[in-house]
């Protein structure tokens, strides 16, 4: 785990350098100032930018062992902090969405295995088609007009009420809800195939109980990964939603420090990005194993 | 598996039910902001720390919201007085003596005193390098306080437009002693304590703003109690916004696309206006690099531009046609010159004279093998220069010119301009204060676009020459000699395409009035807004 948040330190310091144009400049283009290469050099010099690269690098690292990612080079606070507190927000938009996924999906992915055939699932595999082909930030606007704009149920933009977080919530998660409803559909009906839940009807062991103690055990490591991945996207997707709600997170922040080449926050949040994603995908790991004794076993002590 | 659902539904109900529950409070307190005497705007981008000596991310409309300059920009490019009541200028244009006006407040209650500027100024020069594009602080040599309301700046050198440029958001405007850092000011500010018509009052990044009424402010204090900003990134969030009354204003054609503009204006729901030109939109051609070196087909380019159409339909309608590089009314700028009328026919001739012949079974037109092809980079982001690049691409091609469109982000299009990889451009000039000055002056600098337009030229030496010489000369009537050589010279070489006058563009609902435009684009002129 140590080594994958290693290699990450190693992407984000050095992708960022690979991307042409350098803070400096792109701090005078974007402020439209025509400078000769003397200022930026001479500026270049004070930041520290002309210095080896694997003495920066050394020097970010050791740094950001302890948890201080540099200043940001556009507005000379610490990243650390300006991330944080972004952070709070799309974590929250994440989390909110993430628990939208899982309930929607969750009911109707298995309510439509339950009753196979039925009216539910024939309605719910024709909403999953069209809902997985409509871009989720259009579908945002759809939302926004009809529900803030005309009905004025839910309010327009913004953050920090529940009732201001329910649109942006909603409309993130409907990009992975046609995703797990079928993922829960099929891996469940896969499941339903296996000689043991044939023996277990045989048994006579009740219908519900069939469902919960086996089809859905049987299904969560499969289920698990995906989330862990979901995760991720989740906080990466929400970019253009905070754009679309006015929400302040950590995406816009990121789309603005991109244009200003601003080094030390992309780092910073490719780091911290790249750290929860292992995390993620490590707790994953750790709930398979938590409820499939197999893997324990394949995947010795943890 | 049943209480499962019971848990989920009850869950979901639960959620919903608070919200419409608190819906009713979420009204209340939304009128509550926007009672009479409160404004609330949207803007794209957070307005930043508001320090006033350095550029992004601090938002101009708000520097220029908190501070003020020692002079403004008056109509026609007349300099005014504002923090300073009256000033000097040497014999020799070198020295440029303050005085200031009596018992101007700061927010903090502090008085405005000549040792007060003088360390603004020495704050905005130990930055140099940041402001090393400005000539108004690269020539300055000291700066003296002769006493408590007098302000001495020394320069190095004559430099004509020092006070036009004095009148600039930033990077001169004056700050409270209480919010400087100990290193000064480029490293940031305690709080934005300014003496300008607002103080910021709350603030919450990649929120909102809200300003309120600087009530000891030294001139006329605005009408409005309070003006809010909203931060909203998205346009058709901002519209929405605007539509469902969530705000009064948008402001400035970097809010509102022509298109979207257009739409609130047709409804006659809205308030909607137009503002004066205020800068140039041109393309600019650069005579460095592979067919355009050749004034005719520079020239052939400019008969071949239909402005008509792309004002008509990927402009709206919002700006006016432009045949010069500045707009009639800029300082040294009101000289005839014969403009260059759209006409293919003529266009056609040139290339051909040129030698670029269109062979039979050819799209393109070649000469000796080679096709004749222009390099056009566009700034992916912009909508408007994107349609209007587009355009161009179709039109000509009918012409026989292939015109290779690169849509890039806009650093890498930057970059791209630097190296003089182009051979069209789209440019603008800077607008108010800055023209007629400014934009001549980055002709003469490397690596700029105008610096590539004007390179190829024969009389590029004398050229530079004159820009030069135009900046420091302190005689008048020279510098008008001088320009108008120097606007002479670039129109016979064709080396700039002015399309339209760009302009500013608001919508504001109805409760909105007296809503106009400032002389510099980048400004709100919120003081003389009122709300019913």
């Amino acid at each position: 785990m140590l080594a994958a948040i290693w290699g990450v330190t190693l992407v984000s310091f050095f992708l960022i350098r690979l991307i042409p144009v350098d803070p400096v400049e792109a701090y005078f283009a974007i402020n439209n100032l025509p400078v000769t290469e003397e200022a930026i050099e001479e500026i270049r010099e004070e930041q520290g930018l002309n210095k080896p690269l694997l003495f920066q690098y050394g020097l970010w690292l050791m740094n950001a062992v302890q948890l201080d990612f540099g200043q940001s080079f556009l507005t000379k606070t610490p990243v650390a902090e300006e991330l944080l507190s972004r952070f709070s927000v799309t974590l929250g938009l994440a989390a909110a969405a993430f628990f939208i996924v899982i309930a929607i999906s969750g009911i109707i992915g298995i309510w439509s295995v339950v009753k196979q055939g039925g009216l539910v699932d024939r309605f719910t595999r024709a909403l999953v088609f069209a809902t997985a082909s409509m871009p989720s930030f259009w579908l945002g606007f759809v939302l926004v007009y009809v529900v803030s704009l005309k009905w004025g149920i839910l309010p327009l933009m913004g953050w920090g009420t529940i009732e201001q977080s329910v649109l942006p919530a909603f409309t993130l998660a409907l990009g992975y809800i046609p995703y797990y409803i079928r993922l829960i559909r099929t891996s469940m009906l896969e499941e339903i195939e296996k000689p043991h839940i044939a023996f277990a009807r045989a048994r006579g062991v009740k219908e519900s109980i069939i469902i919960r103690r086996h089809v859905l055990k049987g299904i969560l490591p499969a289920l698990f990964t995906s989330l862990a991945m979901t995760c991720g996207g989740l906080l990466g997707g929400a970019a253009i939603i905070e754009a679309v709600f006015a929400i302040p997170g950590v995406g816009r922040y990121l789309v603005e420090s991109m244009a200003a080449r601003d080094y030390a926050v992309l780092q910073g949040f490719i780091l911290i990005i790249g750290t929860l994603y292992v995390i993620f995908n490590f707790l994953a790991d750790l709930l398979c194993a938590i409820v499939d004794p197999r893997a324990r076993l394949k995947r010795g002590d943890i | 598996m049943k209480n499962w659902f019971t848990l989920i539904l009850v869950l979901l109900v639960g959620v919903l039910a608070a919200c419409s529950n608190t819906e009713k409070e979420q009204g209340n307190s939304n009128s509550e902001t926007t009672g009479s005497d409160v404004l609330t705007m949207s803007w794209a981008k957070d307005i930043g720390s508001g320090n006033p000596h350095v550029y992004a991310e601090n938002e101009m409309f708000a520097q220029a919201m908190l501070y003020d300059p020692l002079v403004t920009y008056g109509k026609n490019g007349k300099i005014e007085p504002a923090l300073a009541t009256s000033w000097e200028t040497s014999e020799d244009g070198k020295t440029y003596t303050f005085k200031l006006r009596e018992n101007v407040l700061y927010s903090d209650g502090t008085t405005l005193t000549a040792e007060n500027v003088k360390r603004n100024f020495d704050a905005v020069l130990e930055n140099s390098a940041a402001h090393s594009w400005l000539e108004a602080v690269a020539i300055i040599d000291h700066v003296e306080a002769v006493d408590e309301l007098t302000v001495k700046v020394q320069l190095k050198e004559a430099y004509y437009p020092f006070l036009q440029e004095l009148t600039l958001i930033r990077p001169l405007r004056m700050l409270a002693d209480s919010a400087f850092l100990e290193d000064g000011t480029k490293n940031g500010i305690k709080a934005p304590v300014g003496t300008g018509p607002w103080v910021l009052t709350d603030y919450k990044k990649d929120s909102h703003a809200e300003f309120s009424r600087n009530e000891n402010y030294w001139g006329e204090k605005p009408k409005l109690k309070k003006v809010i900003v909203k931060v909203i990134p998205d346009s058709q969030a901002r519209t929405m916004a605007l539509q469902n009354g969530d705000i009064d204003l948008i402001f400035g054609s970097g809010q509102l696309a022509p298109i979207e503009y257009q739409t609130l204006a047709q409804s006659g729901q809205y308030e909607t206006k137009i503002s004066d030109p205020l800068s140039t939109r041109i393309l600019a051609i650069n005579s460095t690099y592979g067919a355009t070196k050749d004034k005719n087909v520079r020239l052939a380019l400019q008969h071949a531009l239909d402005r008509k159409t792309i004002i008509e339909h990927v402009l709206n309608d919002l700006e006016k046609e432009a045949q010069s590089l500045f707009a009639p009314g800029y300082p040294y700028s009101d000289i005839s010159l014969d403009p260059y009328q759209y006409d293919t026919d003529k266009s056609i001739e040139l290339l051909e004279k040129a030698g670029w012949k269109l062979e039979p079974g050819n799209e393109f037109r070649t000469k000796n093998g080679e096709t004749l092809t222009l390099v056009m980079p566009y700034n992916s982001n912009e909508q408007v220069d994107k349609a209007i690049a587009e355009y161009i691409q179709g039109a000509w091609r009918e012409l026989g010119i292939d015109v290779q469109l690169i849509g890039e982000e806009w650093q890498l299009m930057i970059a791209r301009a630097k190296k003089g990889e182009f051979n069209l451009i789209a440019n603008d000039t800077w607008g108010v204060p800055y023209d007629p000055h400014m934009y001549i002056r980055t002709m003469a600098g490397e690596q700029q676009i105008g610096y590539y337009a004007q390179k190829g030229i024969p009389t590029s030496d004398q050229l530079t020459d004159n820009i030069s010489k135009v900046i420091r000369s302190t005689n008048e009537e020279e510098r008008r000699k001088l320009y108008e050589n120097i606007l002479q010279t670039i129109h016979e070489e064709a080396i700039f395409m002015p399309i339209s006058y760009r302009t500013n563009y608001l919508a504001a609902n109805k409760r909105v009035q007296n809503l106009s435009f400032s002389m510099q684009q980048y400004e709100v002129p919120l003081n003389t807004y009122e709300v019913k």
